[in-house]
Formats: C-alpha cells, sequence, structure tokens
C-alpha cells in the first residue's frame, strides 16, 4: 500500500506537485495520468526520495522509504530506463544494484531471464535498443522481489510484443498482491492494464477512481439512433428542445439518456432500428478533464 | 556499509575507462622508474636515485588516482546511475563513504605495487648494470609512506571534487589546474599582495610537496604538509556531503 499525503515539490517559484494526495492499493495496477508536464515524474522521484519534497508525505505499508535499510526488497522502481552506464553489461549493471541491497548473485541470473535478456546478458548496455533497456530496467525493479513497484513510461520504446509482455507482466504483479503504480502516455494500453487510476493535472489531483468510473463520469456519452423516420424523429426532437445531429443515416444525441429518446419515439409512433447509448474512451475522458491542465497545446487541423 | 562498498567496487571495476586509468597510474611510474635505471649513467646513481625516481613518478600516479576518485562519483551523474545509487541506499552519506572506501583501497594498493616493483626491480637492474654502492638511506620509509598517504588524501579529493562539480570535465579540470595552474596564479598574486605570504600555505602544493625526498625547504616538514593538505580535503569533503544530502538527485 502507497499512500502519499499532501505532497509538495517547489522548485524556485514553481510549484511542480501541489498537495498532492492519494493511495495506491495492494493487488492493484494503478495508472498514474497527467498531461506532459504534470508532475508525474517528479512526484515519484519524491516518492522514494531521489527529490526532496517541499512538504508532505509518502509512506509504504506505513513507512517512509528513507527507513528501509534495503529499500529493494520493498519497492522496486524504474524512472528511466536510460539510467544505465553504457560501458557496463547488463549483468554488472544488475549485480551492483544486487550488491547495495545484499541480493543474491542468483536474483541477476533470474531476473534476466524474466526479462528475456539472458542471451545478452553480458552485452554492454550501451548496444541496447530502448525496448532492451526497458527490459533490463524491469530486471533491476525486480531483483529485489518488491511489495511495491513504481513504473514510470514503462512502455516507451517497446514493440507492440513487448508492450504485450509489460502488460502481463503489470497484471501478473497486481495478481501477486503488489502495489503497482504505473504512469503512461498510452492511453488505450492503459485502459487495458490499469485498475485504478490517479489523474493529475499541473501538480494537482484532478480525480482518483477505477478506470470505469473514470470513464462514467468524465467521457462524452451519447446516444446514436437509427430509424426509418430519421427526419420526422429528428423534427419532434427539436421540436422538444433536444439537439440531435445527422450523421450519415443515424442521429447522435448528446447530454441525454437512451430512455428519453425511445419514449419521444413511442409517443410519437416513430419506429426505431438501433437505440445505443455510447460512452468515450479513457482518452476522450483523460482528455476532457485535463484539458485546462495542459501547458503545450497544438493546433489541430480544422474538420472540413 | 560492506554491501555498499561491494556495489562500489563493481561499479569501479566494470567500467573499462575506469580500469584503463588504474592501468596508467599503476604501469607509468613503474615504466619511468624502470626504464630510466636501465639507461642512466652507473656513475651518477646514488643512493636515494629510485627514491626520488619514485618520488616523481608516483606522484604522476597520485593525480591519476585522484582522476579515478572523480570517476568514480560523476560518472553516475554523466550516465543516469545516481538515481538508482541512492534509491538502492537512501542513506547518501553511506554512499559517499563507500566510493571512499574502494578508491582509498584500490590507490593504496596500486602506489604499493608501484613502490614495491619499482624499489625491488629498480634495485635488481642496477646491480645487474654493475652498480657496487648502497641504494636506500634512512628516510627513504617516510617518502613511500607519504606517497601512500597523499594518494589516499587525492583519491578522497576526487570524489569530494566530483561530487561537487557532478560533471566529468570539470572535476578532472579542478582536480589537475588547482596545482598546477591555480595555485601558482594565487600563490603569485598573494605574495606580492601580502606581508609574509608564504607559498606553503597553498595547500595541493604543499601536500605533494610532501613526499619529496628533501623536506628540508617546507615550511610544515613532510607530514605537517601533508596533513595541512587533508585538512583542505576534509573540509571539501563535508562541503561534497553536505551538497549531496541536500541536492535532488
Amino acid at each position: 500500500m502507497i499512500v502519499v499525503d499532501d505532497l509538495t515539490k517547489k522548485y524556485g517559484s514553481t510549484t511542480a506537485v501541489d498537495h498532492l494526495s492519494f493511495s495506491v492499493a495492494p493487488g492493484r495496477v494503478t495508472g498514474f495520468l497527467g498531461p506532459n508536464g504534470s508532475g508525474k515524474s517528479t512526484t515519484m522521484r519524491c516518492m522514494i526520495g531521489l527529490d526532496r519534497a517541499t512538504s508532505g508525505t509518502t509512506l509504504f505499508d506505513g513507512r517512509p522509504y528513507s527507513r528501509f535499510d534495503q529499500p529493494l526488497r520493498e519497492v522496486g522502481a524504474l524512472l528511466d530506463a536510460g539510467n544505465a552506464h553504457a560501458g557496463r553489461s547488463a549483468r554488472n549493471h544488475l549485480r551492483w544494484i544486487a550488491a547495495s541491497n545484499g541480493l543474491p548473485v542468483g536474483r541477476v541470473d533470474e531476473t534476466l531471464e524474466m526479462v528475456g535478456l539472458r542471451q545478452v546478458a553480458g552485452k554492454r548496455v550501451g548496444q541496447f535498443s530502448l525496448g532492451m533497456k526497458q527490459r533490463l530496467g524491469i530486471a533491476a525493479v525486480m531483483l529485489g522481489d518488491p511489495r511495491v513497484v513504481i513504473l514510470d513510461e514503462p512502455a516507451n520504446g517497446l514493440d507492440p510484443e513487448g508492450i504485450r509482455w509489460i502488460r502481463e507482466i503489470l497484471k501478473d504483479l497486481a495478481n501477486q498482491g503488489r502495489s503497482v503504480l504505473v504512469s503512461s502516455h498510452l492511453l488505450a494500453e492503459m485502459a487495458m492494464i490499469a485498475d485504478d487510476l490517479v489523474v493529475i493535472g499541473r501538480g494537482r489531483l484532478v480525480d482518483q477512481c477505477t478506470v470505469a468510473e473514470f470513464i462514467d463520469r468524465h467521457a462524452t456519452k451519447w446516444v446514436t439512433v437509427r430509424s426509418p423516420s430519421l427526419d420526422r424523429l429528428i423534427e419532434v426532437a427539436r421540436a422538444a428542445g433536444l439537439e440531435p445531429r445527422r450523421v450519415g443515416d443515424s442521429a447522435e444525441f448528446h447530454g441525454v439518456d437512451s430512455a428519453v429518446v425511445g419514449e419521444l419515439a413511442a409517443a410519437h409512433g416513430l419506429v426505431l432500428h438501433q437505440l445505443a447509448s455510447q460512452t468515450g474512451s479513457l482518452e476522450d475522458a483523460f482528455l476532457r478533464v485535463t484539458a485546462d491542465s495542459v501547458e503545450y497545446h497544438g493546433e489541430s487541423e480544422p474538420t472540413r | 556499509m560492506i554491501s555498499t562498498i561491494r556495489s562500489e567496487w563493481i561499479k569501479l571495476r566494470s567500467v573499462r575507462s575506469n580500469l584503463v586509468m588504474m592501468g596508467v597510474a599503476l604501469f607509468v611510474p613503474m615504466a619511468i622508474v624502470l626504464l630510466t635505471v636501465s639507461f642512466m649513467d652507473v656513475l651518477s646513481v646514488s643512493d636515494a636515485t629510485i627514491a626520488e625516481l619514485l618520488a616523481g613518478s608516483g606522484t604522476f600516479s597520485v593525480m591519476m588516482l585522484g582522476v579515478v576518485g572523480v570517476l568514480s562519483v560523476t560518472q553516475e551523474y554523466s550516465q543516469g546511475t545516481i538515481r538508482i545509487t541512492l534509491a538502492a541506499t537512501p542513506r547518501r552519506v553511506r554512499v559517499h563513504l563507500a566510493k571512499i572506501a574502494v578508491v582509498v583501497a584500490v590507490s593504496v594498493v596500486i602506489m604499493a605495487i608501484v613502490i614495491l616493483v619499482g624499489r625491488l626491480a629498480g634495485a635488481a637492474i642496477l646491480d645487474s648494470r654493475g652498480f657496487d654502492g648502497t641504494l636506500g638511506y634512512d628516510g627513504e620509509g617516510a617518502v613511500y609512506g607519504a606517497l601512500l598517504v597523499i594518494s589516499m588524501v587525492v583519491a578522497v579529493l576526487g570524489c569530494a571534487a566530483g561530487t561537487i562539480t557532478r560533471n566529468p570535465p570539470g572535476a578532472i579540470s579542478a582536480l589537475l589546474l588547482w596545482p598546477l595552474v591555480v595555485e601558482s596564479i594565487v600563490g603569485g598574486v598573494l605574495g606580492v599582495l601580502v606581508d609574509g605570504w608564504k607559498q606553503d600555505w597553498m595547500p595541493f602544493q604543499t601536500g605533494l610537496n610532501g613526499v619529496l625526498v628533501s623536506t628540508h625547504d617546507l615550511e610544515f616538514g613532510r607530514w605537517g604538509s601533508i596533513g595541512y593538505f587533508s585538512l583542505w580535503v576534509a573540509a571539501l569533503s563535508l562541503v561534497a556531503v553536505r551538497l549531496l544530502r541536500r541536492r535532488d538527485a
């Protein structure tokens, strides 16, 4: 269990993390989402004491990170896969990490096997692709068999097979009862992996809930209708104060429940071939909820 | 602490550039001593010849071992591994002490080999070339002892410089330019401006002078000079540890 309580990190006059509180439950994958520059990586660094929090605390099963004598046995964190000496072999990279926490040398080969790098263990990290470095980073995280796993963008640079691999690993880790906190920009992937979400914007908590609740609360919802009397349906709907939009051979009703549209059609004796409630994706919900928190906007091309 | 030291030792020996620097610190001074005694005029050899050669070439080793100290720290920052190191060992002072322990041990071993090989093989070469005088004198052990101590002190200084600057070129430049350039210029200027100024107040040059065969001209004597320099290094180490504890990684 991770409990982040009122965490604040300031760099001079800039507040990167602003009174942030959330928790990460064991046995679940918690997705950590936020636009670029929203403070996700800073939060993660503060959680494990790499950056000094201006105020607030992070407790791992009730203890601050700094109290662990051999923290890798409690918390495994991968913040940047590039944090490895290019001239050192993968095995030696893991050996010094294992030695620092008194972990047996045998764990090095076990974790290399686990991430599929056993064959290239003697190769220098500088010759690794980004995907291989991610795998090496995961191996380092798993050296101490920790109860808490923190990963910052672990799918970066992975090919589709690698992304599926990381998805399965994260689910396995959670199924084993570990607390898993993972940030990612791949929202479709996150929708598949995560049980819970912590969403932040400009360093502040935007929402914490399950993925389903987040989509339900924040995604666009609409009703799609097909009918042989579509024009008539649109006409009566407008008369009733609704705002239908014709899309091809169907109509979309935003901001109303499907029951309202169905009852309206029935009241006017109109036949419906389809009446479907639609909900936007996690990406849609995320973009809507963080729209005010995005620091760097790009202009999308106008729809023609 | 033992596990942190073991980890630092694996780090140091698993990167080729560190091994190259250690090899240079080991073999270059030995080569200088052995080549010199192989080709010098035997008639000009005195009882202090090998000690003088080792004091001179050993100083080169001392500086290279200081660079090893710098690299043991700055590589962590340039390659990003400092974040893993400090996450694995949240007690940051322990990390610094472990780095010092490793580079000091490496320095002592390398300097001891340089001294032993230079002294024994140098004497054997001179014997084989027909030198029939006596090698060695009463103060010879003090020269070698001073070399061992100063190699440790400069290695500690390398760790401090690396931690303060976090930048390999910056720290290496500072380490090498301080005694060679900075102290000469600063000492020269202060000598003009300050009445009674003594060049021996410049710590690095004074520390390195502690290994000289003849110490008659030293203001603080052999061990006083090394002790004076060590105080400066201790002060810089305290600054380094304070910065390491306070900074974000």
